[in-house]
């Protein structure tokens, strides 16, 4: 082993003698997964996270939290693959993260933005994300005993790991079918069966921040 | 001049940190920090976080984004601080020290080259090095001193941050490394990468 020689401190490297730092941050556009191989991934994220599970809530928050690391890391990635790495930006009010999450990120996700952007009218520190047709749960089929269980909780694992990564943190990120709840016959849900709407929650103090912040004027 | 390199967990966790010296200017890249400097300079870069905290959020004019680079942000007595902070709250501070002459601490005139420095050691030098308001006052004007907001010292910083940002990165791509779980750096090949780039910008 030559390569041990020279690095007494036992770090090993690959065959090709490139480590993660060797590498591009900047994929090329084919580099894409294809379905077929994440939706097999998938599937076997979901069993592994079915284990020992107490119920829906207890399997959501495993999914949830499969994806929570994942927004970590993607919000600094796709903020420094976003523009000219010297004029490097990041969001500090909810608004522009809420557009990063459903622009930027989703079209880094599944290649294409997000389907609407809501607050919620009873609640200001909610914002509602739909998606009409989530890519996760193309393939998945609910038993019937399980109806309440929606996979995108995986996702929205993701969105609540940027929303925290950067500074806003919630109080959740969950997923939620529209079709059930407001019936068939509601706008979306006859289209759209498989329509899912993203919950997010602020907590208090990231609000407060926000009215300071815009009452400051300048 | 003197650097101390630090990158801080959003829980303010030190995660990496790394003391060199300048490689301009003939210098040899081994840091001129005495004992004492070396175990005050963590105090004064977290003493600094508050000051990031204030002013990371921007101005509230903009726009709904602020720049990860936020320049020179807080002094010490004669340490400098600079900040840039990650998408994901991380910061990276760097603490500079400049040499003595570029504070205007030993009186040295640097127009009159190696006469002048023997002048300066036989004359008053002494009673002004050492007296931090002497070098304070002296910080005002003449060319030659150290100025944290000149462009020159702005861009070089803000290159030396691009490049351990990009590290950083893939750093955390990485995925056996806990983000956001006060995992601390110890790749070697990291450090070498920002050693390399302290080389080439400061």
């Amino acid at each position: 082993m030559s390569g041990a020689q020279n690095q007494p401190t036992g770090l090993r490297y690959p065959s090709n003698k490139k480590t993660i730092y060797d590498r591009n941050l900047n994929r090329t556009k084919n580099a894409e997964l294809s379905r077929a191989a994440f939706a097999y991934l998938f599937v076997e994220m979901i069993s592994y996270a079915q284990q020992r599970v107490r119920g829906i809530a207890d399997l959501e928050k495993r999914l949830n939290n499969q994806g929570y690391p994942l927004g970590l890391r993607l919000l600094d990635l796709l903020l420094s693959r976003s523009s000219n790495p010297l004029s490097s930006i990041r969001p500090t009010r909810i608004l522009p993260l809420l557009q990063f999450i459903a622009q930027t990120l989703w079209r880094h996700l599944f290649g294409r933005p997000a389907d609407a952007l809501e607050r919620s009218e009873s609640d200001a520190s909610q914002f509602m994300l739909y998606d009409n047709e989530p890519l996760v749960n193309q393939y998945i089929s609910l038993p019937r005993e399980m109806s309440q269980l929606n996979c995108a909780a995986f996702v929205a694992g993701i969105i609540e790991g940027v929303c925290d990564g950067a500074g806003f943190a919630t109080e959740g990120v969950s997923a939620h079918s529209v079709a059930e709840q407001e019936g068939g016959a509601s706008a979306g849900g006859g289209m759209w069966p498989g329509k899912t709407v993203f919950l997010i929650k602020f907590k208090q103090e990231v609000l407060e921040r926000e009215e300071i912040l815009g009452r400051g004027g300048g | 001049m003197s650097y101390t390199f630090t990158i801080l967990s959003p829980h303010d966790t030190p995660l990496f940190t790394h003391t060199f010296g300048t490689s301009r200017s003939s210098g040899t890249g081994t840091p001129a920090f005495t004992t004492a400097d070396l175990a005050l300079n963590p105090f004064i870069i977290h003493s600094a976080l508050d000051i990031v905290e204030e002013v990371q959020w921007g101005p509230s004019s903009t726009s709904g984004s602020a720049p990860m680079y936020l320049k020179h942000i807080d002094k010490y007595q004669n340490n400098f601080i600079s900040c840039w902070i990650t998408g994901g709250n991380v910061r990276f501070l760097l603490l500079t020290r400049p040499r003595d002459e570029a504070l205007g601490i030993s009186a040295a005139n640097p127009s009159s080259g190696s006469a002048s420095s023997i002048y300066s050691t036989g004359s008053g030098a002494g009673s002004v090095r050492g007296s931090l308001a002497g070098g304070r006052a002296g910080l005002g004007g003449g060319a030659g001193m150290y100025n944290p907001t000149s462009p020159a010292t702005e861009e070089a910083v803000k290159n030396f941050f691009v490049d351990v940002y990009e590290s950083w990165v893939k750093t955390i791509m990485n995925p056996f490394f806990a983000v956001g779980h006060g995992d601390v750096v110890k790749s070697p090949v990291f450090r070498a990468r920002v050693q390399a780039a302290a080389k080439k910008y400061l």
